[in-house]
């Protein structure tokens, strides 16, 4: 190549470059076409929060859906920002509490479930619990258990209840009757606790005869 | 006189080598026949491909191959981007019966509400868009509405939206409590994930 063509190629290369790595970076940030319904700071702080997730190997897709959730639900921009960032913590705890080999899905309930009041160390158990019994995760458990926080039973009452349904062994199908057998109490009128640990007694009977 | 000499010696090998040379007619063929007679390189194609080479690019040409490497690396942005969508795995509906599968799942969504016009579901299997036709309800009569809408297997978030403009927990799911933006929503499992 002669020299005058070799330098015009790479003056061209040099000027394309940067616009090419910055257009990488900005195809990487904001590459989910859906974040398109959020203003163009929250679009950019959100996209920040899921890379970060995703160079973290946390599951990026719920922080995606809570900013949808949020657009949808007509929120302004910072407080989905704030919502997605707070979404990426529980995340990060929840996935510390329950263990490199947990699920997407075990991943993102426990991140519920460290919302609604539980603390990383009660997954923890939760988790050791659901093993101990053979189960191949805890998602339902620990879906069962924010329901039962969610219906005015007290975190540590709803923790012991279903760590005890846990360790009996009783299986999803059951747990989700469980689940269902509580709230009718509840709704017709009884003590969400008193309901939760009764019902809780039945399962676990229940789980013992058919074990 | 014996500065001369050398340059008379140079115009002497100089029109030498102008002379022209003459070859027989045979001569080109002669010389490829040897050359087909040689043998073939072990690595004859390889090697045409691993031989360094001058390659004569216009800067016209370079700035067509670069805008290329932008457009490529924009595409795969959006793949990296979208890749981790379909990450829900191994999960058990709570109101379905127990089906080991890892494919999606007909889920049926009821809701009774007598006065309602219209009445969808939204949640993260379908990006919270209440216009999203297939999670559309209908009405069956006595005010029970009802769709039944194929989701993936996982842990689903989702809620009812009545008249486009009503967010409604349904009364039978569990409950999630992530109020963030002043409207509660339920939680779905689906598929199998336990025992």
């Amino acid at each position: 190549m002669r020299p005058g063509r070799r330098r015009a190629a790479l003056l061209a290369l040099l000027c394309l470059s940067p616009v090419f790595v910055a257009s990488v970076a900005r195809a990487q940030t904001e590459g989910d076409a859906r974040l398109g319904r959020l203003d163009s700071v929250a679009r950019r702080s959100v996209g920040a929060i899921v890379d970060s997730a995703r160079a973290a190997k946390l599951p990026t897709e719920p922080l995606v859906d809570k900013a949808l959730e949020g657009a949808k639900k007509g929120a302004e921009g910072d407080r989905i920002v704030m919502a997605v960032r707070a979404l990426s913590a529980e995340l990060r705890s929840a996935r510390a509490a329950l263990g490199p080999d947990a699920g997407a899905d075990e991943i993102t309930s426990g991140a519920n479930a460290l919302h609604a009041g539980f603390q990383a160390r009660d997954l923890t158990r939760l988790r050791a619990a659901g093993q101990h019994a053979g189960r191949r995760g805890v998602t339902l458990p620990l879906t069962v258990a924010t329901d039962l926080v969610a219906r005015s039973v007290p975190a540590p009452t709803a923790l012991s209840i279903v760590l005890s349904l846990t360790r009996s062994g009783v299986r999803d199908a059951d747990l989700s009757v469980f689940q269902r057998n509580v709230r009718l109490d509840i709704e017709r009128g009884a003590d969400p606790s008193t309901a939760a640990q009764t019902r809780a007694r039945g399962a676990m009977l229940r789980a013992g005869r058919s074990s | 006189m014996m500065r001369h000499d050398p340059e008379r010696a140079i115009e002497r090998a100089a029109a030498e080598l102008r002379r022209p040379v003459r070859f027989g007619s045979a001569f080109d063929e002669r010389v490829m026949a040897e050359v087909r007679g040689l043998p073939r390189h072990r690595l004859g194609a390889w090697r045409r491909l691993l031989r360094p080479r001058t390659i004569t690019v216009s800067p016209l040409f370079s700035g067509l191959a670069a805008a290329l490497l932008f457009a490529a690396a924009i595409s795969t942005g959006h793949a990296i981007g979208t890749a981790g969508s379909d990450t829900a795995s191994g999960a058990e509906a709570l109101a379905t019966a127990v089906t080991p599968s890892k494919g999606p799942h007909d889920v049926q969504f009821v809701l009774v509400a007598p006065t309602a016009r219209k009445v969808s579901v939204v949640g993260d299997f379908n990006d919270w868009d209440s216009a999203h036709q297939a999670y559309q309800a209908e009405h069956r009569g006595g005010g029970v509405w009802s769709v039944t809408a194929s989701v993936p297997v996982g842990h689903h978030r989702y809620s009812f939206v009545v008249d486009d403009s009503v967010w409604v927990t349904d009364p039978t799911a569990p409950r999630v409590i992530d109020d963030d933006y002043g409207r509660p929503n339920s939680a779905l499992v689906v598929g199998e994930t336990g025992r």
